[in-house]
């Protein structure tokens, strides 16, 4: 009756406990599977649909004209057999002529033809303007919080307000920009616009209240308190990880505060800090909601350095020639443009969908996705080598 | 306190019945040293007697914590009172050097470190600044090892050539006096040795200051030692008397390893 191999002493209660413990295992397992089985099929949807309308067989491989023209309407024109011929405004009239009586219809879909560089050029425009800018506004900040200011109530205010603009809906963001870059920020002119807010005479000008109207400054501003928590976050992290020890040495060789800072801090923090501005980037470059009201138009047939300038006479100088070229240079920054957010938008949202706009739209997307994917991995990739390289 | 610092040598740095203090809680209370010039002096102590307190209150690092203040008497470095108002940190700290315990070279090249004190001080001349970085290593006992590296990365020296490019980074100012926290703590005994060479070799051109929780080192490498314990001066003296006959009980005590 007693025999050794009887009883199991660690018997569990198969009936409850066991099939909870399973049931709690798969609902774990199936959830995170199904977030990832979501992110493949969107990726998968859209290099399936885009990659061939941006990439080609034979040389240069590459969609050149997708990808080096303005976007425009896209002209489609059926013979009575029922081909369609797809071309631009300009080649529209010489088919329907060739074809003669078997033209039977032409619909047109706008913003479909063409190609993207104009959302191109405006997104990289607007992402340098940004960076730029909260990059030197949140170093700035990220060295007072880390370097000079003392620890205490007043810095943890700081970094609660810091958190919370990173918590603001972009949305609000985009109508701060609207009211503050596009409708008051000042400017120097002689004719202030009538909508001014105030107008302070100068010497010989007056600054006008009036905003700086949609433009890529104002868009860029606008995107840079958009990435600025981001910046600053990452850029006092990476202070932090400079040794004290480093500020100590420096400090005992007697350098100012400012000198320690400059060459025994910043120099080993800017690699981290340039590392993490991409993902700024990569945010500043994906934002609709900023750009809607400050900067971005649905539909621009030039780009922003295409601009009529009055003809320099026959016999202007070389003076004259540089001051044009200047000129042309700063007119991008005042200058509306199209990004590649707000262009899939309206692809999206504000045209009818059938087979012709679809080239456009998928390959507007998969350009994007594949620009802000690049940008994440060379920050990560980045952020792995100078781990190894950086260590003391 | 019993002392026996001879007379006739002005002192170099003399710290006056000195409190020190973080906040409301007194660090070290009526200190009263006189370190004389061009010798080795050694701050013993059992931990948190108050022995780095009172290196650091020598070239003002103390500045750096908040709260932190001499809360009585004075700090005189060269016959003058450091926290006078028109003392300036910069010259304080370019003649009263330091190497700190964790050896700490810059993430630059070698020749960069040893520059890089000069280079704060708005030293342009790249001749003087070559001669400054060879004579630093030079006495830091360096330069034969180091002459033909000198653009090589500082972070690939061993621990004890780290060590020593640090104080030759601290003396490439030329300061009249170098404060040393523990330089060897983080060192194996052969690197230890080493800089222990290097320290009697500094005390011809340069009055040392050593803090140190090793009693050998301190008889190794000093004239003269002082014992702290609780944030007082115990004991303040020659070394090779101090160890042989201590006029202290509690330096005694300290000193035969029988401490309670």
């Amino acid at each position: 009756m007693m025999s050794n191999e009887s009883a199991n002493p660690f018997a569990g209660d198969q009936s409850s406990a066991q099939r909870r413990e399973t049931t709690v295992r798969w609902l774990l397992r199936l959830s995170t599977f199904l977030i990832v089985a979501v992110t493949v099929s969107i990726v998968a949807h859209i290099f399936i649909k885009g990659a061939p309308i941006t990439f080609r067989k034979e040389f240069p491989f590459v969609n050149v004209k997708f990808l080096t023209e303005l976007p425009g309407t896209l002209h489609v024109i059926f013979d009575k057999q029922g081909n369609a011929i797809e071309t631009d405004v300009n080649g529209a009239d010489g088919i329907k002529k060739q074809l003669g009586d078997n033209f039977r219809e032409e619909k047109t879909i706008s913003y479909s033809g063409g190609g993207i560089l104009g959302p191109i050029v405006g997104t990289a425009l607007l992402v340098v303007v940004s960076v730029t800018i909260a990059l030197f506004l949140g170093v700035c900040s990220a060295i007072y919080l880390s370097e000079y200011a003392s620890k205490g109530k007043r810095v943890e205010m700081i970094r609660l307000a810091i958190l919370n603009l990173a918590g603001v809906p972009s949305v609000v963001f985009g109508l701060f920009g609207l009211g503050a870059f596009v409708l008051t920020a000042p400017v120097l002119t002689d004719t202030p616009h009538e909508r001014s807010l105030l107008v302070i005479p100068l010497l010989f000008t007056k600054l006008s209240f009036q905003g700086w109207d949609t433009c890529v400054l104002s868009g860029g501003f606008t995107l840079a308190f958009v990435i600025l928590p981001v910046i600053i976050t990452a850029s006092e992290q990476c202070l932090q990880a400079v040794p004290q020890g480093f500020r100590e040495t420096s400090m005992a060789l007697g350098a100012t505060r400012w000198q320690t800072i400059w060459r025994a801090v910043l120099p080993f923090a800017t690699p981290g800090i340039l590392t993490s501005s991409i993902l700024g980037i990569a945010r500043a470059a994906g934002e609709t909601a900023p750009i809607m009201f400050t900067a971005a138009l649905a539909f621009k047939d030039k780009l922003p350095w295409q601009k009529d300038m009055p003809p320099l006479p026959a016999d202007a100088g070389m003076f004259a020639h540089w001051e044009q070229s200047v000129q042309r240079f700063l007119g991008i920054f005042t200058e509306s443009v199209q990004a590649l957010p707000y262009h899939i938008y309206t692809l999206a949202a504000r045209i009818p969908h059938n087979e012709y706009s679809e080239r456009a739209q998928y390959g507007s997307v998969f350009v994007f996705l594949v620009l802000v994917a690049s940008l994440a991995a060379t920050s990560i990739w980045m952020r792995r080598r100078l781990r190894g390289k950086y260590k003391w | 306190m019993p002392t026996d610092s001879n007379p006739a040598q002005p002192s170099i740095v003399e710290v006056k019945d000195m409190d020190f203090a973080y906040g409301s809680k007194t660090a070290l209370h009526g200190i009263n040293l006189e370190v004389e010039r061009k010798r080795v002096t050694a701050l013993i102590g059992p931990s948190g007697c108050g022995k780095s307190t009172l290196l650091r209150c020598i070239n003002r690092m103390n500045d750096r914590v908040t709260g932190a203040r001499i809360a009585k008497g004075e700090v005189r470095v060269k016959g003058k009172n450091i926290h006078d108002a028109d003392v300036d940190l910069t010259q304080l700290r370019k003649q009263v050097g330091m190497v700190f315990q964790k050896s700490n070279p810059f993430p630059k090249t070698i020749y960069e470190n040893v520059a890089y004190g000069l280079r704060v001080h708005g030293e342009k001349d790249g001749e003087v600044i070559h001669e400054a970085v060879e004579r630093a290593l030079t006495q830091a006992a360096l330069w034969d090892e180091l002459k033909d590296r000198l653009q090589a990365h500082a972070l690939g020296l061993s621990g004890g050539q780290q060590q020593r490019l640090c104080i030759a980074r601290a003396i490439a100012t030329q300061p009249d006096v170098l404060l040393m926290d523990e330089p060897c703590s983080a060192l194996d005994p052969i690197a230890t040795l080493k800089i222990e060479e290097l320290i009697h070799q500094l005390a011809r051109d340069y009055t040392v200051i050593i803090v140190t929780h090793n009693m050998q080192q301190a008889v190794r490498v000093s004239d003269y030692t002082a014992f702290l314990h609780l944030g007082k001066l115990i004991e303040f003296g020659e070394t090779e008397r101090m160890f042989d006959r201590p006029k202290e009980k509690l330096t005694e005590s300290y000193l035969r390893g029988t401490f309670s």
